[in-house]
């Protein structure tokens, strides 16, 4: 018998048993619901992580370098950074290592007070490198960014963030005002266009940007940096800039082995998948309940087909009289057990779907239908049908029509 | 049309004691008899029966229908053989519940692999009176109008051979007699039609009857009131 005329037949079969077509359904379709929820909301939360650090890094075409070894945590700031990335670093990478195209530095700073009028804030300070906005993709809203010039004369010059404008400058044009910055004047230039929220959920439009030289004679007297961003000419070659970067580095560092780096190279890859690596463990645990839903599903479906095959000896005995072969009834039985199955994963899916749509709608995260996920929980069901089904659609082909046609 | 020699059916107890249900039978029918087979319960009728519609196998001796020896065949081959070749009629009609008339009677289409004729399903239901019952659920039906959706369904391939087991057995005594009318027409139309029984009644319509006591052929003669009897007698 073809396998479409035997689909016809499953499903007028599973249509005269409503109430155990929907129960054989219900382990599958919860099952493949929440795999597809949550395959969605796993990969929404991805696409958001993504979408955070590319807003915080501007490009994802660098690798980032900063000051201290692996065992250096956190945010490296003035207080906090090993005095170790100096500027003959910066153009030794820059001029060295062929795959980096140019590098951005940066001279991080908190807990310094900003004063306009009788405001007194406290945003975070960067002093950045004439190229920094080109590297990073930062673009300026209003007036003009930093300079090549401004640096070179470490000009008094700054370049504000959206929320410090709304914090200092709710109602005028910030434009050519003039703030202090650890009680040093400088002239507001720019406001830089806002960038959103980063990895972590905290605004990045919270901040200032002045001159690296400035910052780093004028205010803060280091002649180390907090950062570096070195600007690939191919992305996918990351892990080899790496490689070649901490070469260079750890021999003008003068380190030997077993001698630790005293800074850290990673790319903006790596870091994504370590935060989207925080949020795995949730998704195994929920993973393994779907897994186990589907399982139930299926284990529901082999005993009410049990039950239906020992209800159906008469029908296999005459399905058999009148030429069925033993392979016609064991595929009978399969293709209604994959039916079901697959029913039930459908169903599963819209549910599925219509959960991620129901959850994105509430936590304002924009929805990502894993078209993957999907077509995987269809083929998982189908698969589950088929498994579960086989022990069933065995006895069903085993049926002496003999015996069941005497009863 | 049918030719079985020394055909032996032994069955095995479950503590491997060997039980003789056939022990050497041996006959031919020729196409287009109507033969019935006949014998008390446990004289081996119900094996030669299963045997006969390629339900079964014979532990030895030969079975051969329709030219071909089909004994030793495989479950895939005896199905396509019971398919193409046997209409089977049951005495407790053995139709699917929840199934319309026409529904079952294309049942055997379904095993053919080719296209289901819904129009010939409708013919001959049409032919066994039942035209316009097609779409009743057979629980709708009466016993007789059931006995005829299955002679339906044993005719919608178009065997050559009829087998039918104690088909009027379930039926009261007019419903019994149509349906006896229905095969006996069927025999007419050229159709070979075994009919298994032990009711000597039954056994009248037939042209012969072949009588079986432990597993042995214990007669095998034209059955003697056939001339008088059945439809020869209403057309007299």
């Amino acid at each position: 018998m073809n396998i479409g005329r035997t689909i016809a037949m499953a499903l007028r079969t599973l249509s005269r048993n409503r109430l155990r077509s929907f129960l054989m359904m219900l382990g599958v379709m919860i099952g493949v619901a929440s795999l597809t929820a949550l395959a969605s909301v796993g990969e929404a939360t991805k696409q958001e992580t993504l979408r955070r650090f590319k807003r915080m890094l501007g490009t994802f075409d660098v690798v980032i370098v900063n000051p201290g070894g692996a065992s250096t945590r956190g945010m490296p700031s003035l207080t906090s950074a090993p005095p170790v990335l100096k500027q003959g670093d910066v153009e030794a990478i820059a001029k060295e290592v062929a795959l980096v195209k140019q590098v951005a530095v940066t001279q991080f700073a908190f807990d310094v007070d900003v004063k306009y009028g009788d405001k007194t804030v406290s945003p975070s300070i960067m002093g950045v490198s004439p190229n920094w906005a080109e590297v990073r993709g930062e673009e300026v809203a209003l007036g003009e960014g930093i300079t090549a010039e401004d640096n070179d004369t470490m000009a008094r010059v700054v370049v504000i963030g959206e929320d410090l404008r709304k914090a200092l400058f709710p109602a005028e044009d910030p434009i050519g005002k003039q703030i202090r910055i650890a009680d040093v004047p400088f002239q507001v230039k720019g406001v830089m266009a806002p960038r959103g929220m980063g990895p972590g959920g905290a605004s990045m439009d919270y901040t200032l940007a002045i001159p690296v030289a400035t910052a780093s004679r004028r205010l803060f007297n280091r002649d180390y940096y907090t950062g570096m961003l070195a600007q690939l000419r191919d992305p996918a070659q990351a892990d080899r800039a790496i490689a070649d970067i901490t070469a260079l580095l750890r021999e003008r560092h003068g380190i030997v082995p077993p001698g630790e780096d005293d800074f850290t190279v990673t790319s903006p890859k790596a870091q994504v998948a370590r935060v989207t690596d925080v949020g795995s463990t949730l998704s195994k645990v929920m993973l393994g309940v779907a897994a186990i839903a589907t399982l139930i599903g299926g284990v529901v479906i082999m005993s009410l087909m049990l039950i239906a095959v020992s209800e159906r000896r008469r029908e296999i005995g005459v399905r058999r009289a009148v030429g069925a072969s033993r392979r016609d009834i064991l595929a009978q039985f399969l293709t209604e057990a994959a039916v079901v199955s697959f029913l039930g994963g459908l169903v599963g899916i819209l549910v599925g779907v219509g959960g991620t749509l129901v959850a994105a709608s509430l936590t304002k995260l924009p929805p990502a239908i894993l078209w993957s996920a999907i077509g995987g929980a269809a083929l998982m069901s189908i698969a589950v049908g088929l498994v579960f089904g086989l022990q069933p659609a065995w006895r069903a082909a085993n049926v002496d029509p003999i015996q069941a046609l005497r009863s | 049309m049918i030719e079985v020699s020394h055909l032996v059916k032994t069955y095995t107890r479950g503590d491997g004691t060997p039980v003789p249900a056939l022990k050497d039978i041996s006959f031919t029918i020729g196409r287009g008899e109507f033969v019935t087979i006949r014998g008390a319960s446990g004289s081996g009728k119900s094996s030669l029966l299963n045997i006969l519609g390629c339900l079964d196998t014979p532990t030895s001796g030969s079975y051969r229908l329709d030219g071909e020896d089909v004994s030793h065949y495989s479950d895939e081959r005896r199905s396509h053989t019971r398919n193409r070749k046997i209409g089977f009629v049951f005495q407790s009609f053995n139709l699917l519940p929840r199934t319309t008339a026409a529904e079952n009677v294309e049942i055997p289409a379904l095993y053919t692999g080719g296209a289901v004729d819904r129009g010939r399903a409708l013919a001959i239901l049409g032919q066994v009176g039942l035209g316009d019952r097609a779409e009743h659920y057979v629980t709708e039906l009466s016993g007789g109008e059931q006995q005829r959706v299955a002679i339906a369904r044993a005719l919608m391939n178009d065997p050559p051979l009829l087998l039918a087991d104690e088909p009027t057995g379930n039926l009261d005594s007019a419903a019994g007699e149509s349906v006896m009318q229905l095969l006996t027409d069927l025999h007419r139309e050229g159709r070979t039609i075994v009919l298994v029984t032990h009711d000597e009644g039954v056994a009248a319509y037939a042209e012969r009857e072949i009588m079986i006591r432990d597993g042995l052929v214990a007669a095998d003669r034209p059955q003697p009131g056939h001339a008088g009897s059945g439809a020869a007698r209403r057309q007299a």
